[in-house]
């Protein structure tokens, strides 16, 4: 499971999100994107030393300024664990079969594999 | 090619620039050494009493944090009493 599609599934959802200053934010991801660009609403703001808190609406936060996220009871359904694996497994197909796929290359072995009937 | 696939699904430790050590399941990664975690536990190490384990369930560790990553050997792990242990906590990096 790739960290942005648990990031993009974490969507909605409550997470703690920390920075590199100590400083961490609490609230529902509204957004992200592939630099980890975060949006949240409704959002806990704590001072690095724990001593001070702020309340806002929304905010967004710079990837690069992040440390970690703490995902909170995150449910990811386990159709969207499978989705996500066999999306990870199409591009490793496609990369793999764009690098073969040469003049004279019948293709690569995985045609064949994937005309097999599921047992 | 050094890659962190053989450790999916293993038990790992996390040293993060800022000292902290991570314990817990590697569920993924990517490119940029960003990685989620499952079951994860912070241990803090301490001279005077013994180490703490703190729950914190799923976690994403930007990959730009990442001091270390190493495979956790269980069998030796658990033979380990934890609370018998002291130990000074890992100093953060300065630049």
């Amino acid at each position: 499971m790739l960290p942005l599609s648990l990031l993009s599934a974490a969507q909605n959802k409550p997470m703690l999100v920390e920075l590199k200053n100590g400083e961490t934010f609490n609230g529902h991801l509204v957004n992200c994107d592939n630099f980890m660009n975060i949006t949240l609403r409704e959002v806990y703001q704590t001072s690095a030393d724990g001593d001070r808190f702020w309340k806002l609406k929304e905010c967004y936060i710079r990837g690069s300024t992040v440390t970690c996220a703490q995902i909170k009871y995150l449910r990811v359904p386990d159709t969207l664990l499978d989705s996500v694996k066999e999306e990870q497994a199409r591009a490793r197909e496609a990369s793999r079969s764009a690098r073969g796929a040469g003049p004279g290359s019948r293709g690569g072995p995985c045609l064949y594999f994937h005309a097999l009937p599921r047992i | 090619m050094s890659s962190l696939q053989g450790y999916i699904d293993r038990r790992v430790l996390l040293v993060l620039q800022d000292g902290r050590a991570i314990v817990g399941v590697l569920a993924g990664f990517d490119q940029k050494s960003n990685i989620v975690v499952s079951d994860c536990r912070e241990r803090v190490y301490s001279l005077d009493e013994g180490v703490d384990e703190i729950p914190l369930g799923l976690y994403l560790v930007k990959g730009d944090m990442i001091a270390l990553i190493g495979e956790i050997d269980d069998a030796i792990d658990q033979a380990v009493d934890p609370s018998t242990i002291r130990a000074e906590p890992i100093t953060p990096i300065r630049y």
